[in-house]
């Protein structure tokens, strides 16, 4: 089982890359941006991590010395599953107000991505958002798992209805 | 049972009794507690407040030469605080930076200030009595925001920490104020200000942190890849020594003494 390995590596990862500063801009003057979205100074960000389970899930993690960019790329197997992560993904996106941490837009070749800023890091407690990261990784699989057999479900019993009259 | 004393603590500095702390809690204002000596903090009583700055107040220090604070704001401005009829006043002090002041130290003597910037220059200021204001002159050999200064204990070296993952020592010496002083890196009166005289290049991490031992004869700074490097300016070289740790990197280190380090 390949699960338990790749969620301890991107707790460890996100642990380190989440040590974050109050950083005021070097180049607009009292300005305070997230570096990692910025991209002005090179020296300000860090390497970029890639976690993989298998070629098709994946974790993007993009540190620099104010901010962390986390993005998700969600085991889509078939071509339901890609619909249903797709809707999913835009739905809980479109209410990334509600989540704090959540980007609307994703980083491109992934499915959903998250901003966590030194202000959040006041906030927050960090271990409790890194918990929280993880637990969003379990549960979203487990959703779009369970979206999937109860539309396969759906699907069988409008069938068998309309088989019906047939028989 | 710990009690907090606000839910965030930017910076702080002791009073030399020891018995008042000037704190900011992550806002422009700073907060003067009395009865600091204390160990519990409902003890402390709020005494004055030093308001001035437009945002948030990156660090302050307390001189115990002449009881002076300085505090430095992310709106690149610093003020000398001075406490006259039981009221703290402001001075002006011209730093002629662009950019946010991110860390502020007085020099052993008290004579002058250095702050480390944002805008990759460390100003230094002295006292002009003839205009009544805090004059600087500039450090300017860094490549990156410098977020740490440490004074060397005869005021008039100064290591500074950037995030250009260099550490570097420079010759704070100013012609007006300083008598030249035999030191561990030779006469301080042969540099000019502003002459680099060392660099480090041991951290892969940004240098978050610098301090000099009590005596002089060694620095040490703490970086992002969780380092911390020690330097030894015995017999005339600087030898250069780092240690790894697995840990989180630290942010701030200190000297207990000559032998012991906290960080």
């Amino acid at each position: 089982n390949t699960l338990k390995p790749y969620l301890d590596c991107i707790r460890t990862t996100l642990t380190a890359a989440l040590c974050l500063r109050n950083f005021p801009s070097q180049i607009v003057e009292r300005h305070n941006k997230p570096e990692v979205e910025v991209r002005g100074s090179r020296e300000l960000l860090l390497q970029p991590i890639v976690v993989s389970r298998n070629e098709n899930e994946r974790c993007l993690i993009e540190p620099a010395i104010n901010s962390v960019r986390v993005s998700i790329r969600i085991k889509q197997a078939d071509e339901i599953e890609e619909i249903l992560t797709h809707k999913f993904s835009r739905f809980l996106m479109q209410r990334a107000e509600q989540f704090v941490i959540l980007r609307r837009k994703p980083v491109s070749g992934y499915d959903l991505s998250f901003l966590i800023t030194h202000k959040h890091l006041e906030d927050l407690w960090k271990h409790k958002l890194v918990d929280f990261v993880i637990q969003f990784m379990e549960d979203i699989d487990r959703e779009i798992n369970g979206m999937k057999i109860s539309v396969n479900t759906r699907a069988r019993i409008v069938a068998h209805e309309f088989m019906k009259q047939f028989a | 049972m710990s009690t907090k004393l606000a839910d965030g603590v930017t910076c702080h500095a002791w009073s030399p009794d020891r018995k008042r702390i000037a704190v900011c809690e992550n806002s422009e204002r700073v907060y003067i507690y009395k009865n600091a000596d204390k160990p519990s903090v409902t003890d402390w009583v709020k005494e004055h407040e030093l308001v001035g700055h437009d945002l948030v107040v990156s660090a302050i220090d307390w001189s115990p030469v002449h009881n002076k604070i300085v505090t430095c704001s992310h709106d690149r401005n610093a003020f000398v605080w001075t406490f006259t009829d039981n009221e703290w006043k402001p001075s002006l002090s011209i730093l002629r930076i662009n950019r946010a002041a991110l860390d502020v130290k007085w020099s052993p003597d008290g004579t002058k200030f250095a702050v480390a910037s944002g805008a990759k220059v460390v100003p230094v200021c002295h006292y002009e009595s003839h205009n009544d204001w805090w004059i600087s002159k500039m450090i300017k050999k860094h490549k990156s925001t410098v977020t740490s200064v440490a004074w060397h204990p005869n005021s008039q070296l100064l290591a500074t920490g950037s995030t250009d993952f260099r550490c570097r020592v420079f010759s704070a010496f100013i012609k007006d104020i300083d008598r030249p002083t035999n030191s561990i890196l030779g006469d301080t009166g042969r540099f000019s200000f502003g002459d680099q005289i060392v660099d480090f290049d041991a951290s892969n991490g940004w240098v978050e942190g610098v301090a000099w031992s009590p005596s002089g004869n060694q620095l040490a700074f703490v970086g992002h890849d969780s380092s911390i490097s020690f330097v030894d300016f015995e017999g005339g070289s600087s030898v250069c020594k780092s240690l790894k740790s697995k840990e989180l990197p630290n942010q701030k280190v200190m000297f207990l003494s000559d032998t012991v380090v906290v960080a």
